[in-house]
């Protein structure tokens, strides 16, 4: 009986100790955060990072809502789905004092209109949405959202992207409309367009699927984010990226801590350690995606830095639009979205 | 009091001891959380995608074609798809299943447990390992991807995957156990004298089949088809992933609001049409099983 | 007319390769060397090496395990009542539970993930409980294995000679002593299958998993799923050929043990 008691006693002191052990329970898109910077971060602070994984923003949501503001401690929400999610009530405001760090963010992302004085959110990475391809010899394609809405360009299989606003804005785009309209005949338009790509592409995939079809050479074309497009180029050099000539969107992805975090300090503690020149110069070299952080913009691989992939020209930039909330408009988005995944 | 009495209130004491924690159990986590869903039809999803507890029949309008763009029969397109689909299945998992059951039974008796057994293993096996399986076999440049387009089955420059067939194919390797144990029990049950008796009376091979085997065999049949019928009805991992998020069933459509959509009250509303389908197969099949003894298909 | 005709082997044949061409294609491609798409380089067995040392897949395999195991004990020791609850005593509204119990063999998974999700939504606004997670899916997984268990230890129940537990209460044992005695292990085959087939029911769940899970409790056919959807390749065909393995060896595990409690059944009887 002694023996028996003495076990279940050491059992209770190990489960006690276990839970003493710091944790982090991250959500963080897929392929979006070098392992060793996790790694380094649970040596560092002495915590366990449990990640879980995501493939577009509006699942994220719905899983936050879903019961998921009180399970994890740090999501990474576009800018616009930022501003739904303190609209929501979904965000814990940040403890600045815990992120000394944050000077280092480059002045074009502090204060962002979505999140006035970065009360919420610190920016993490940023990059465009575009199209990812594989070269075809002796083929010149015109570099146009038209390769999946003009039926008689017809320039090769291609992939459209399993993300809400992602393709209704290259439909829109492609009209000439922005991105943030909320007219309904004009996405009336956007509707019918998408629906007609449909019948001719190979399917809807997440950024980061499409990407690994056009390495699989399953696909010729797939709607994909900068950073994975990039990555993927230089696993396979007859592969290239590029932001079709009627505009497209850009977008900064941002940290942040949902209302109920359950380790809400050690997420501002790793919010402070991605904010950090060589962490972030780290990151940016792993996922390939534009740094928001002026620092490590200095510590980059200065290949990455001259990349028009990453780091879009001039001209590129003007024709690219910030994602707004549309708030009560998002509705008919929504609608849209439906009928498009469901006809 | 009557010996009747006693035995009655010993029966209701061993009864909730034994049947009430399962009972209890079932009832609170599988009969309370389905009439949630059918409560939660009838409110509203707020701005952002919460609840919001006021009473309307808009989700069943929209449902049944009524909403923001003018009437569009979407939702019910996407029954009538889901009930083609599903009913296909059954159809070629009968007639996939009928050779395959017959057969088995035609065995001597010791290779039927090997055989059998042979069944069950795939049935056993995850679904999504066995459906992504597909998407493998289909894949542009193998094997069967070129059969396919050679025989013509699939124009030359349409790919074989994603598509209506390849989740046809996906679905009837899924279900076709669900088939062939129930007509399996069923025909190991058959009277044979009756065709041979009808034999004798110089019917040909068709006719003994359609009258004096088939009836024999209706019971296992009926509990296959809706074993088949109504869980391909609601499929969800099939059609997403071989119908590439194209096409998409009463079940995507249902996943799709309580996920990225966020419109649970719209996809309760959904949910609770499939169940009404359920419940009448359901029903169906409890008469059946009560005739027949339902650890058949077990 | 018994016998096998040439047709009917051949297109059994035929059927047998046709469902079971998916598990030899992920097991087949699970070697290859290719890191994408279909065509076949090489063979290789370096995925399944580099599955050990995978955080994830084995952080996934621990908790599936987890998973089956707990949910497969609750609802073997529920089910198992119930079976011989329905099977011996009357109660009102036997007839109507009977019926409800049939529900999980028919329902598609969705609607059961779905129904779910909105009821520990809804008691997590009220009570605060039911945050998703190991816990909502152990309560799921139990909600889905107890009627089978319930049904096949019933028809083990239905299927024993009452003579014996009759003799057993002529000798004195009260009720209890008679169950656990002389009926239980009467009926132990049936509850063993009864939880051979809860766990394989366990391990093969996605669609409820997928939505009543949470951080930190991602499953094995979870992990599997994101990841086909990110495109396939061979480290996860090596993963779904280890599941296929388990459930292989569970199946047949089931297989035998019906086949040897048959036995024991015809020869008391």
């Amino acid at each position: 009986m002694k023996k028996l008691s003495l076990f279940f006693l050491s059992l209770l002191i190990c489960a006690v100790a276990s839970a003493e052990t710091n944790k982090l329970n991250l959500f963080i898109w897929s392929e979006y955060i070098d392992p060793e910077i996790i790694s380094n971060f649970e040596k560092k602070f002495d915590c366990k990072v449990i990640t879980d994984l995501y493939e577009d923003s509006e699942s994220m949501l719905a899983k936050i809502e879903g019961g998921g503001v009180s399970l994890y401690d740090i999501a990474v929400p576009p800018d616009y789905i930022v501003s739904v999610m303190i609209k929501k009530k979904l965000l814990a405001a940040l403890n600045m004092s815990n992120i000394p760090n944050a000077i280092n963010v480059d002045d074009k992302f502090v204060n962002p209109s979505y999140d006035p004085g970065n009360a919420y959110s610190m920016p993490y990475q940023w990059g465009t949405v575009g199209i990812y391809a594989r070269k075809k010899a002796g083929q010149t394609i015109d570099e146009s959202w038209g390769i999946l809405f003009d039926p008689k360009m017809n320039a090769g299989s291609f992939v459209m992207i399993d993300s809400m606003r992602e393709s209704i804005d290259s439909a829109l785009k492609y009209k000439g409309y922005s991105i943030n309209t909320t007219e309904p005949a004009k996405l009336k338009e956007a509707r019918d367009l998408l629906l007609d790509a449909k019948k001719r592409t190979l399917g809807f995939e997440s950024g980061v699927g499409g990407k690994n079809k056009v390495l699989g050479k399953g696909a010729t074309f797939a709607v994909a984010y900068s950073g994975d497009a990039v990555r993927g180029m230089s696993e396979d050099p007859e592969t290239y990226y590029f932001v079709p000539r009627e505009g497209s969107e850009i977008w900064v992805d941002n940290m942040v801590i949902p209302a109920k975090a359950p380790h809400k300090e050690m997420a501002e503690k790793f919010i402070n350690y991605i904010l950090d020149p060589e962490v972030g110069a780290k990151l940016s070299d792993f996922n390939q995606y534009a740094t928001p952080n002026k620092a490590s913009l200095l510590l980059i691989d200065q290949d990455d830095r001259k990349n028009p992939a990453i780091y879009p020209s001039k001209e590129v930039m003007a024709k690219l639009e910030f994602v707004q909330d549309l708030g009560s408009h998002t509705r008919i988005f929504d609608q849209v979205w439906t009928e498009v995944k469901t006809k | 009091m009557s010996a009747e009495t006693i035995k009655k209130r010993r029966d209701l004491i061993l009864s909730s001891l034994t049947s009430g924690p399962g009972i209890v159990w079932v009832c609170l986590f599988l009969l309370v959380p389905l009439i949630s869903v059918m409560a939660i039809s009838f409110l509203t999803r707020g701005e952002y995608g919460d609840i919001e507890w006021t009473f309307t029949f808009d989700n069943y309008k929209r449902f049944f074609g009524y909403g923001i763009f003018g009437f569009d029969p979407l939702y019910p397109i996407i029954i009538v798809r889901s009930f083609i689909l599903a009913a296909g299945t059954a159809a070629l998992c009968v007639l996939a299943a009928l050779p395959l059951a017959f057969f088995i039974s035609f065995l001597p008796p010791r290779y039927k447990g090997i055989a059998l057994t042979l069944v069950i293993i795939p049935f056993w096996t995850n679904l999504l390992i066995r459906t992504y399986a597909w998407q493998i076999l289909l894949a542009p440049g193998s094997i069967l991807s070129n059969l396919v387009h050679f025989i013509g089955i699939v124009p030359e420059d349409v790919p074989a995957l994603p598509s209506a067939g390849a989740v046809y194919a996906g679905m009837v390797c899924d279900f076709l156990p669900y088939m062939v144990l129930p007509l399996y029990t069923s025909i190991e049950k058959i009277d044979w004298k009756i065709a041979e008796a009808a034999m004798d009376l110089g019917g040909n091979g068709r006719r003994v089949f359609r009258h004096a085997v088939l009836p024999q065999i209706m019971p296992g049949l009926v509990a296959g088809i809706i074993l088949v019928f109504i869980p391909a009805l609601g499929q969800y991992v099939i059609p997403d992933l071989l119908g590439g998020a194209k096409t998409v069933m009463l079940g995507n459509a249902i996943g799709q609001q309580f996920g990225a959509s966020r419109d649970w009250p719209f996809g309760s509303a959904i949910a609770f049409f499939a169940m009404g389908i359920v419940m009448m197969g359901l029903w169906l099949y409890a008469r059946v099983a009560r005739k027949h003894g339902e650890e058949a298909l077990l | 007319m018994k016998k096998n005709g040439p047709i009917l082997t051949t297109i059994s044949f035929l059927t047998y390769i046709f469902i079971y061409a998916p598990i030899v294609m992920v097991v087949v491609y699970s070697f290859n060397l290719a890191k994408y798409g279909a065509g076949w380089t090489g063979f290789t067995t370096k995925w399944y090496a580099a599955l050990f040392r995978n955080e994830m897949a084995l952080e996934a395999a621990k908790n599936t395990l987890i998973l089956a195991c707990s949910s497969t004990l609750v609802a073997t020791t529920l089910g198992t009542l119930l079976g011989v609850g329905l099977s011996r005593y009357n109660f009102p509204g036997k007839r109507l539970f009977s019926w409800l119990m049939y529900i999980p063999l028919v329902i598609p998974d969705i609607l059961m993930a779905v129904s779910l999700l909105l009821f520990y939504g809804l008691i997590r606004q009220w009570l605060g409980l039911f945050e998703l997670g190991m816990s909502t899916m152990i309560v799921s997984h139990v909600t889905f294995e107890i009627p089978f268990v319930a049904i096949v230890v019933r028809a083990r129940m239905i299927g024993l000679n009452p003579s014996i537990e009759e003799a057993a209460a002529d000798l004195g044992a009260n009720t209890w002593k008679t169950f656990w005695y002389v009926t239980f292990p009467l009926i132990l085959p049936g509850v063993l299958s009864g939880a051979l087939l809860a766990f394989t029911m366990s391990l093969d769940d996605f669609v409820v998993s997928f939505f009543t899970t949470g951080p930190g409790a991602t499953t094995l056919p979870i992990l599997i799923y994101s990841s086909v959807k990110r495109g396939i390749t061979p480290d996860i065909n090596a993963l779904s050929s280890l599941m296929i393995l388990a459930s292989i060896v569970l199946t047949v595990l089931v297989q035998i043990f019906g086949r040897k409690e048959q036995e024991r059944g015809s020869k008391i009887t």
